[in-house]
């Protein structure tokens, strides 16, 4: 059950870091949700040979991750699930693509050696992207962003939902995973025969709360419309949110048209000589 | 399943965020009009429960491994199929912020592989059509190891394709295919069999709570029972066997077919295909590229740059703990 | 202020549940609802909240019956602690919870901050306001689930076992909060110690009959009535026989 635990871990993880900057972010989270994305395309918009320009890209992980003192091992310890098939395809290429691009100093690289590396790289920097973006907003201040952006107000509702009460069930679960594995030592998991009872029982005792969630807001007049801010944070200034965003985005197509790195390096090198 | 959003182009990222979305749009409106205001909380605690349900881990008995629940079928037989699809969307989000399983970029891409398929194919299609005259624990059996195969079958086959039009992995269609489907038969055959396990229960327990029960309809003629199951059963051996066993166990007839009908071979088709996608790319990204120009560098990785990279980055990273330590420093002070 | 005649009540239209149960409760009792473990009292105060109305005879609160038809009227003036506070609170933080139900019935701006901050002073947890839920003790999530209600200022509150899960200082802080509640108050409880610390008068139930109504420290200090109904008396009498 070490997902499961796992799971636990990261919202504990969530609720922590949201707690940490709750009425301190200044920057408000459409800002940061839209700059999360233009990142995560650009990342991904770059061409499969182009190793520095990606690298470029890893300065918005690396200053985000330290101003805001998030852990840097934490995120890359959430990559590996979605990062193994990403590992698997890439490392194929260097099998399949043999041309030769690059020849430095007797070392020969291969398109497929490139293609592979910026895969990776475009892996962990993406995954790094929206953690750190999560973490700096948590669940309220993201569904508070999809609102500004005009999500509707059911479907924000049912994703807040899904998120208060997954903490409920995944202890739950954990509280059956142990009686059940303390009547039944050696097993790994849940045997065939009580597959249905097991998940079904939970699954009716969910739909018990369900029930119990619905008349709890019938009684407080809920009329099918549901009448609720989310949490507004007053010093979130969109100002600043402005700037920020502005300021990254700009930033993020600078490094995507300009050899910056290139040119940097080229000043290095003349200056060594 | 979850793919990552390094696996995509923009392009296809965006294209894939514009079918989900169309779905969306189509089971927003179809909710409200239904007008069941209960249905909000039912769908929030569904959509718990499936994410935390997926964390159960179903011995597979003689195999080592464990499987998990279909969540897309399992929400569907219980919510109906728009409804269902719009939690699972919401499962989907939450998974990728809370575990980094799939992305932001790629949401659209993994609400359509999964969400769609098992919702609107899986719900709509296959339980409907075969809970229609009536309900009983064989068809719930059928429709659920069915509904699942064809699921994952067509959302391995999107996962490749969407990879593929990316233009990220050198592997030739024929090879990525071949491996995918397979695996996912096998996978589409565990999980319906523990998502009908859970249906079956609550049909037993709770039969009201499963979508399109009409507690009538339990005597109908058993040749169309039959048939029915028959049909779907074979339509999903054929797509799902098709795809494997076409690509896995006979690379060289697909060769050979290619050959046929284009004259050339595989490799040559494959890399075709990469470079349309590339072309594709190229047109429709962002920013033109760069690179290419310098004898030295090629497509813009060269020795320079990464010197660059690397000073630019040291020094970017000494700045930021410079200002972490002139802040923390002034709070200190203000403190004191 | 709660009238009942003659209600009776079954889910399945055979086994029933509730039978021929009157009573007439008036406005600023607080009354104990007791009775072994599956006697109706869940069922009850679902009647009285207007979540149950098929029922047969009569149950009206404030003069209003309970029926579809005034469904919205009654549940206005009615509130329900349920017994998992878990269920009651749906929303991210306790603020926005106990805002919910004022917020449902057009109250907004300064006016809904004041009901809030009102609610949650009188259970004494102002300073858990942006606390999300699920960062609370159980202890405290009870509270934050009274304060939900508290803050629509209903004129009845029906209390679902409120002292399940709480440890001792926690139920008594529980007890001095509910004896600091206005208004007609229902509680519905094993937990015999805590109904004689804060109701007035009680009425027992057993297998939805009714079979004794009256002041509380009568009903609970009659050895032979409780233990005809599956009760045992309160420990604290308990000690004294000893």
């Amino acid at each position: 059950m070490s997902k499961l635990q796992q799971a636990i871990d990261n919202l504990h993880e969530a609720d922590r870091e949201a707690g940490k900057r709750s009425g301190k972010s200044r920057i408000h989270p459409v800002s940061r949700l839209l700059v999360c994305v233009a990142y995560i395309g650009i990342v991904v918009s770059f061409p499969k040979y182009d190793v520095t320009g990606l690298l470029g890209m890893s300065l918005f992980i690396i200053i985000t991750g330290i101003l805001e003192d998030l852990s840097f091992i934490k995120g890359f310890q959430r990559m590996k699930y979605i990062l193994a098939f990403v590992v698997l395809l890439g490392a194929v290429n260097p099998f399949l693509d043999k041309r030769i691009v690059m020849q430095t100093g007797g070392v020969t690289v291969t398109g497929g050696m490139l293609s592979m590396m910026t895969l990776f790289i475009k892996g962990v920097l993406t995954v790094y992207a929206a953690y750190f973006m999560f973490m700096c907003t948590g669940i309220e201040q993201l569904c508070r962003a999809l609102r500004c952006l005009k999500v509707p107000k059911g479907a924000v509702t049912v994703v807040l939902l899904i998120y208060r009460y997954i903490i409920v069930l995944l202890k739950e679960i954990q509280r059956m995973s142990l009686a059940y594995r303390l009547r039944a030592p050696g097993q790994k998991g849940i045997h065939i025969k009580v597959w249905g009872s097991f998940a079904g029982l939970l699954l009716l005792r969910s739909m018990e709360r369900a029930q119990n969630v619905y008349d709890s807001m019938l009684l407080r007049g809920y009329d099918g419309e549901f009448q609720y801010e989310i949490l507004g944070q007053e010093k979130t200034g969109k100002g600043l949110g402005a700037v920020y965003a502005a300021g990254w985005i700009g930033i993020f197509l600078l490094l995507r048209c300009v050899p910056v790195f290139q040119m940097a390096g080229n000043i290095f090198l003349s200056i060594g000589q | 399943m979850h793919m990552a959003d390094a696996l995509l182009a923009p392009a296809v990222a965006g294209t894939m965020y514009l079918c989900s979305g169309a779905a969306t749009g189509y089971s927003i409106k179809k909710v409200r009009a239904l007008n069941e205001p209960e249905k909000i909380p039912v769908m929030g605690v569904m959509g718990a429960f499936v994410f935390a349900a997926q964390m159960i881990n179903f011995t597979i008995p003689g195999t080592g491994s464990s499987g998990h629940l279909c969540g897309g079928m399992l929400l569907s037989a219980i919510l109906g199929p728009e409804a269902g699809f719009l939690t699972m969307i919401g499962v989907l989000l939450i998974q990728c912020l809370l575990f980094a399983d799939g992305g932001i970029l790629a949401l659209g891409a993994n609400v359509w592989n999964m969400a769609f398929y098992g919702c609107f194919l899986g719900g709509m299609v296959i339980w409907s059509r075969m809970m229609k005259k009536g309900m009983s624990k064989r068809k719930i059996m059928a429709a659920s190891v069915i509904g699942c195969i064809l699921t994952l079958q067509l959302g391995a086959l999107s996962v490749s394709l969407e990879t593929l039009a990316s233009g990220v992995t050198e592997l030739p269609f024929g090879i990525f295919v071949g491996v995918m489907q397979p695996i996912h038969l096998a996978i589409g055959l565990v999980e319906g069999l523990i998502t009908a396990a859970v249906l079956i229960f609550i049909y037993e327990a709770r039969p009201k709570m499963l979508w399109r029960y009409e507690p009538s309809g339990q005597t109908e003629g058993k040749f169309s029972q039959r048939k029915t199951v028959g049909i779907l059963a074979v339509t999903a051996l054929v797509i799902g066997g098709l795809f494997s066993l076409a690509a896995s166990a006979l690379p060289d007839g697909l060769e050979w077919s290619m050959e046929k009908v284009s004259g050339s071979t595989e490799l040559t088709a494959a890399g075709e295909a990469y470079e349309t996608a590339a072309k594709i790319q190229e047109t429709t990204a962002l920013l033109p590229d760069y690179g290419f120009k310098t004898g030295e560098s090629a497509a813009g990785t060269s020795f320079s740059g990464i010197i660059g990279a690397v000073v630019v980055i040291g020094l970017c990273v000494l700045c930021c703990y410079g200002l972490k330590l002139f802040k923390r420093k002034k709070q200190k002070e203000e403190a004191v | 202020m709660v009238e009942l005649d003659h209600l009776t009540f079954s889910y399945d239209g055979n086994r029933e549940v509730l039978s021929d149960i009157s009573f007439d409760l008036k406005a600023g009792e607080t009354i104990g609802l007791i009775g072994a473990n599956g006697a109706g009292k869940s069922t009850l105060l679902k009647i009285l909240a207007g979540l149950l109305t098929d029922y047969k005879g009569q149950a009206k609160i404030d003069g209003l019956d309970v029926n579809k038809k005034n469904l919205a009227a009654v549940r206005k003036k009615t509130g329900y602690v349920f017994q998992d506070s878990e269920s009651q609170l749906f929303l991210s933080t306790v603020y926005e919870d106990v805002a919910f139900g004022p917020r449902n019935y057009g109250c907004v701006g300064k006016e809904l901050e004041e009901k809030v901050m009102s609610a949650l002073k009188q259970v004494h947890i102002e300073e858990l306001k942006d606390r999300p839920i699920y960062r609370m003790s159980g202890g405290q999530k009870k509270l934050a689930a009274i304060a939900t209600i508290l803050s629509m200022e209903p004129e009845v509150i029906l209390f679902d076992e409120p002292s399940v899960g709480l440890d001792p200082k926690n139920r008594r802080n529980l007890i001095n909060i509910i004896n600091g509640i206005s208004g007609l108050k229902i509680i519905a409880s094993h937990d015999l110690d805590m109904i004689f610390d804060t109701c007035n008068r009680t009425i027992l139930i057993e297998k939805g009959k009714l079979i004794c109504e009256g002041e509380t420290e009568k009903i609970l200090t009659d050895q032979r009535l409780l233990e005809k109904s599956g009760l045992e008396l309160p420990l604290s009498m308990q000690k004294r026989d000893v």
